[in-house]
């Protein structure tokens, strides 16, 4: 009897363990979430895979990773702006102090600029409009003004995960906290939030966020993300507030609330735990349409114009049609991202379902 | 039922006086205006005098807060007047009507074509579920599904306008042909057809691949029954299960589906008809934006608000209709 107690607590694995189990099973969800991973290491790594500014470099006796200026402008350090070098590190480094040396980028090109003449080990710079098909120096090819597409588009994975996460992120946050409290509170709270929902939902999102970008001064892709988090988390919020109108009355809330436990406490410790599941999917799929959204602007030209969105990519491409690469390569790079999100999240609901359970596999 | 409708039509209007207000402040906020913008376009020869503009700001109620503009917008509303087009000196309502029917027929025309395919696809794919050719067009299904329509619309652009250009398969962007004006009514009529030929692809495979999985999603729930499984045993032919047992019941949500599809519908899609130059709602839309043409932007939003609103409460009481389990009181 006791070995038997024993044997079932072993077995008894934790319901977010298990579904990690039965996530594993999926290959294709499996293959997208090694995919997400991957974008994430390029969007980490992208100073080191492609750019020209040295990833580190000794320089008038002191080392710097000039490359952290793609994160972040102010990264870089002053003496190089100072001693103007940041537009020709290759050959002002060595003009300035001979002694010193630099590593470089793997692939030499830049996101926000042209490679010009004799810049890089004497080669030639990046050909400009249509001439610049892709090739062995433009992986994939170059735009109008003789940028590396390849180089942008490395660079523009960090916007297209950034913009997935932190807008989705808000949304959440927005989305389980209303969510919560009008199916935890019920009544006229409920009335009240059901209604801010539904006119949230009814409002032209394209004009809302061209209206918002356009009032604040000088928009960056952080104020697009928080914008289009502000704006997408009715979904999750319907879905929390029917979870927590189904669970409020079960009878382990019940049987808390009878110990005494004032709201805070059953709405986040009790409850909240267990509405997660199903709101985990529509999390996944709000990632995969925030990216979509924010290439749609970019793709319309409206929004934060920053030059390396895979979105503004594609609507240079629609005004060169002959250059077809600026179309083909950001937007197989947008589908599979959107694809990835997708297949994560319908693993996520295969493996938390638990009416899916039995009858599959 | 009445008293039901009444409440959500009461509510409707709530609704839509809170959005109306909500991008009216918000338009007026955005920088400049219908007619700083116009002068900026204008050459030095053409500038509006100081008085001529003192005037326009009056005529536009732009000299007045922004809560006196709308609250003037509301009166007028009241009596069915949206006022005139800044840009097309015309009135608002006309503008908004020559548009509709030209994305009605790009929208309509999809709409159709997505339910006409998307019934034997999903009853196909509920009937071979788990076979391999049914695992395909799944697959290629779902993948259709997360290609953007821009992406979509460019590629095809780029084949059809570019790649064949100079032979007769090449299909243009826009809505006319050059000559469109010089052409016979039948070839007027095949003129646009064949110019709406790429738009209602980038239109169709989207929602095709939606519904057809929606119904799939749905008929698999149903096909597990006891029901289902007592025809079975009984003898009744599967085809025969399939329509008449199982897809009576899928139904429900299948209907109710046309109601949210409605301010779509109407509304078209802004990016698709940027891409194609079709001169329809969304092209209105995103030129009234830049051009910040108030009067077509309120009445664009009280469309597209009011739409969705009808949209919903029409899903509702179809729900109603079909499900009679379903009561409001």
């Amino acid at each position: 009897m006791s070995q038997d107690a024993e044997n079932h607590a072993t077995q008894s694995i934790g319901f977010w363990a298990e579904a990690w189990v039965r996530f594993r099973r999926q290959r294709l969800a499996m293959a997208a979430l090694v995919f997400v991973g991957l974008l994430a290491m390029i969007a980490v790594f992208s100073p080191v895979i492609v750019g020209t500014k040295p990833i580190i470099c000794h320089y008038k006796g002191g080392y710097y990773f000039p490359a952290a200026g793609y994160f972040y402008e102010q990264w870089e350090n002053p003496i190089f702006i100072t001693d103007g070098v940041i537009y020709s590190y290759p050959q002002k480094l060595k003009q300035n102090d001979s002694e010193s040396w630099a590593i470089w980028p793997i692939i030499y090109q830049d996101p926000l600029r042209r490679v010009r003449d004799g810049e890089w080990n004497e080669g030639s710079g990046n050909p400009i409009g249509s001439a610049g098909t892709p090739s062995r120096r433009n992986l994939f090819g170059t735009n109008d003004l003789g940028e590396d597409v390849f180089a942008k588009m490395i660079h523009g994975t960090r916007i297209a995960l950034l913009i997935g996460f932190v807008s989705t992120g808000i949304a959440t946050v927005i989305g389980i906290f209303v969510g919560a409290s009008a199916g935890f509170f019920g009544g006229k709270i409920d009335w009240a939030l059901s209604r801010a929902i539904e006119i949230m939902m009814c409002i032209p999102t394209l004009i809302l966020i061209l209206a918002l970008i356009s009032i604040i001064d000088k928009p960056t892709i952080w104020h697009l993300m928080v914008v289009i988090g502000v704006f997408g988390w009715t979904g999750i919020a319907r879905l929390t507030r029917a979870e927590f109108l189904k669970l409020k009355q079960l009878e382990y809330v019940t049987a808390a609330k009878a110990l005494g436990f004032r709201w805070p406490r059953l709405m986040f410790r009790h409850i909240l735990p267990n509405s997660l599941a199903p709101v985990i999917v529509p999390i996944t799929f709000g990632i995969a349409a925030a990216i979509l959204l924010e290439s749609t602007l970019g793709f319309l030209g409206i929004g934060a114009p920053d030059k390396t969105s895979w979105g503004r990519l594609l609507n240079e491409g629609k005004e060169n049609l002959q250059m077809w690469w600026l179309i083909v390569f950001p937007g197989a790079a947008i589908f599979l991202t959107v694809l990835a999100y997708n297949l994560i999240g319908e693993g996520i609901q295969q493996a938390t379902d638990p009416t899916l359970k039995s009858s599959k596999h | 039922m009445l008293n039901y409708l009444i409440r959500r039509i009461i509510f409707g209007l709530a609704t839509l006086l809170v959005i109306t207000c909500a991008v009216y402040a918000l338009i007026r906020h955005m920088p400049g205006t219908p007619l700083t913008l116009d002068l900026a376009e204008m050459s030095l020869d053409q500038q509006i005098s100081p008085s001529e503009m003192k005037r326009l700001e009056r005529q536009y109620h732009l000299d007045r807060p922004w809560y006196v503009g709308y609250w003037l917008w509301v009166g007028n509303l009241g009596r069915g007047d949206l006022g005139r087009s800044i840009k097309e000196k015309k009135p608002v309502s006309q503008v908004i009507a020559e548009r509709v029917p030209r994305t009605l027929l790009l929208s309509g025309t999809s709409l159709v074509l997505a339910y006409l395919l998307s019934l034997p696809l999903g009853l196909y794919s509920t009937a071979r579920s788990g076979k391999i050719d049914e695992r395909i067009v799944s697959t290629l299904l779902y993948m259709l599904y997360a290609v953007p329509t821009f992406v979509a619309g460019l590629l095809l652009l780029v084949f059809f306008y570019k790649d064949l250009a100079g032979t007769p398969f090449q299909l243009e962007p826009g809505m006319f042909s050059r000559n469109y004006s010089t052409l016979s009514p039948t070839g007027q009529a095949l003129d646009v057809a064949k110019h709406m030929i790429l738009p209602v692809i980038c239109f169709t495979y989207g929602s095709l691949a939606y519904y057809s999985r929606f119904i799939k999603s749905n008929m698999e729930e149903v096909v597990r029954q006891d029901y289902i499984r007592t025809a079975k045993a009984k003898g009744v032919a599967p085809p025969r299960i399939l329509l008449q047992h199982a897809f009576r019941n899928t139904l429900i949500p299948y209907v109710t589906m046309i109601g949210l599809t409605l301010p779509a519908l109407i509304g078209g899609s802004v990016v698709l008809e940027y891409i194609f130059n079709w001169p329809g709602m969304g092209t209105l839309y995103l030129d009234a934006l830049s051009q910040r043409d108030y009067p077509v932007i309120m009445g664009l939003t009280l469309m597209f608000s009011a739409l969705t609103l009808v949209g919903q409460l029409l899903a509702d009481v179809l729900y109603a209709v079909v499900d009679p389990r379903i009561s409001y009181q």
